[in-house]
């Protein structure tokens, strides 16, 4: 039994089976992934096996990169497994000045050990976003700057556009006056006096919904952003645990908070909504063990090499 | 014309050079020929280092956030360990070898878009460098064999080709595990999860698979044409890993 599951026959079969599960997954799976269903678990069981079953053959005779880097495989896919049924995810939505300790995953709802509020989340630009605006007619599409105050000609509809007021993140405060919402660009929003036809309108128009106003004008007009990119996405956190300390933290992309054993990550938030930032919670033991298995992986290829 | 596309095209003229040399050398039985392809090749080493130098200081970063800047790294690869190979072998043949899977690279490289877009927030980290430039050198070292596999089934020389092409597949997979491995830790700290069977992750851990039968393959003793053979096919495994997958499944990796 030893002799069979320390084959390198095994390992082959092993190894086309997994090829073959990867292929099917990746390009012609359409339903539920092959890599949650039992029989998959049960070939990495069997991969585990036989990578064991070798070192433990050659345990007496083998090199220390041989045993290392056996042996790092084995504890890397018992780590998976560990991952595989142990591992908490969950997401956390925010509002910015709120207060929770609930997150959500696959319908269900989980009460965190600690409170999480969002006291601010902004987004980093790698430079301040230009605003563009570009008018297509029967003669073509032209794009001009948006700068407050500009008029732009257009003579092939006779028609006049002045730029009358920019906004980053549009809003509407009591008596509909138009207001900032944010300092951030989540909405952004021209307002402009268009003279056409021997008539004046002033509407506004946004970068987030730029069908607007179509059937209006003998023109459409679309506002946007140019270097809108966006360098990180950050919520400023403080996090209140049921005993001890309050923890004031900030969660970017790249950059997570870890808590009483869970890691708060930034998922994402919502372009038309300055005050929501959404986080994922995820507590796994298995990663450790992974990292270890990975460690002596890499010592047993270190060693390999020299040899 | 930017000061680092003349640099990438005299570097690709420069191999283009030193293949036509080797050709020359071959068609015409003239060995002597074939030693001015390495001094060639050296030059456009040196033209790739100045090109990537000045595309970095454009940039302001390092230049592997996209899958032109990335074949340009894997490119300057595949001349250092064609030249520490050809100096561990002393085997002639190394030098065509690594003019045809560079001349390969740089016709690859110049059908790709060259647009240079600010890193997007994922990709704000310092396990960038290592996850990327260990998965480039994994793959020159693979390209390299490949060429060097083809070449030898071209002249028959298989079996003399054999114990370099496995210490080639040998350093590959060293750099595709270290390359595996960043990756996991950096998508630990950055998505939530250190695996996540993203299709690139899934077809990088098919290659690794792929590379580790063939070196499993090749301890019952000397295969012959049979390992060039395989590791073309292995070969075939990256491309699909590095162009096919970014072309055709849609992932976490859409950008590399």
């Amino acid at each position: 039994m030893l002799k069979f599951l320390a084959s390198l026959r095994l390992f082959f079969a092993v190894c086309l089976a997994l090829a073959g599960a990867f292929v099917y997954q990746t390009l012609f799976n359409r339903g539920a992934p092959v890599y949650g269903a039992p029989w998959f678990a049960a070939l990495g069981v069997l991969a585990a096996a036989n990578i064991a079953a070798c070192s433990l053959r050659r345990a007496r005779t083998a090199s220390a990169h041989f045993l290392l880097l056996h042996a790092g495989l084995v504890v890397i896919i018992a780590g998976a497994f560990v991952t595989r049924f142990f591992r908490f995810e969950a997401e956390l939505p925010l509002r910015a000045g709120t207060l929770s300790d609930l997150a959500y995953s696959g319908g269900a709802s989980y009460k965190l050990p600690f409170s999480v509020q969002l006291e601010d989340f902004r987004l980093e630009y790698y430079a301040e976003p230009l605003g563009r605006l570009a008018v297509l007619d029967e003669a073509g599409r032209r794009e001009f700057d948006a700068e407050e105050g500009a008029v732009i000609k257009v003579p092939s509809a006779r028609a006049e556009i002045k730029v009358l007021r920019l906004v980053r993140d549009f809003g509407l405060a009591a008596g509909n006056k138009v207001t900032e919402k944010s300092p951030y660009w989540h909405n952004p929003a021209a307002q402009l006096e268009i003279t056409a036809g021997g008539k004046k309108q002033r509407l506004w128009f946004f970068s987030n919904f730029p069908g607007m106003h179509r059937g209006q004008l003998p023109f459409h007009i679309f506002y946007s952003l140019e270097q809108a990119e966006i360098k990180n996405f950050i919520s400023k956190v403080t996090l209140i645990p049921g005993e001890g300390p309050k923890v004031c933290a900030e969660i970017a992309v790249n950059k997570p908070l870890k808590a009483g054993g869970y890691t708060l990550y930034q998922t994402s938030y919502d372009p038309a909504d300055a005050g929501y930032s959404l986080l994922t919670v995820t507590r796994d033991r298995g990663v450790w063990v992974v990292y270890a298995g990975f460690t002596m992986l890499l010592m047993g290829v270190l060693l390999w090499l020299r040899k | 014309m930017a000061a680092q596309i003349i640099c990438f095209n005299a570097a690709f003229g420069l191999c283009l050079a030193a293949l036509a040399v080797h050709a020359a050398a071959y068609a015409f039985k003239r060995p002597r020929l074939g030693g001015a392809a390495l001094p060639a090749l050296g030059l456009a080493w040196l033209a790739l280092t100045a090109g990537l130098a000045f595309l970095w200081v454009k940039l302001g970063r390092a230049p592997l956030s996209n899958q032109y800047e990335s074949l340009l790294v894997m490119l300057w690869f595949v001349f250092p360990l064609s030249f520490y190979f050809y100096r561990k072998t002393g085997k002639a043949e190394i030098v065509p070898a690594a003019a045809l899977a560079a001349s390969a690279l740089f016709g690859a490289a110049a059908l790709l878009d060259r647009t240079a877009r600010p890193l997007m927030p994922a990709l704000r980290s310092d396990w960038l460098i290592l996850h990327v430039l260990s998965s480039m050198a994994a793959y020159a070292a693979f390209a390299l064999a490949a060429a060097a596999a083809a070449w030898a089934l071209v002249k028959r020389r298989a079996e003399i080709f054999e114990d370099f092409l496995l210490r080639l597949a040998r350093t590959g997979f060293a750099f595709l595990t270290l390359g595996i491995v960043t990756g996991s830790v950096w998508a630990n700290t950055a998505w939530g999860a250190w695996w996540s069977w993203d299709p690139k992750e899934t077809w990088s851990l098919l290659t690794w698979l792929a590379y580790a039968a063939a070196l499993h393959l090749r301890k019952k003793g000397p295969l012959g044409a049979k390992f060039s053979v395989m590791l073309l096919l292995c070969f075939a495994l990256v491309l699909f890993t590095y162009f096919g997958v970014n072309f055709l499944l849609s992932g976490m990796h859409s950008y590399a």
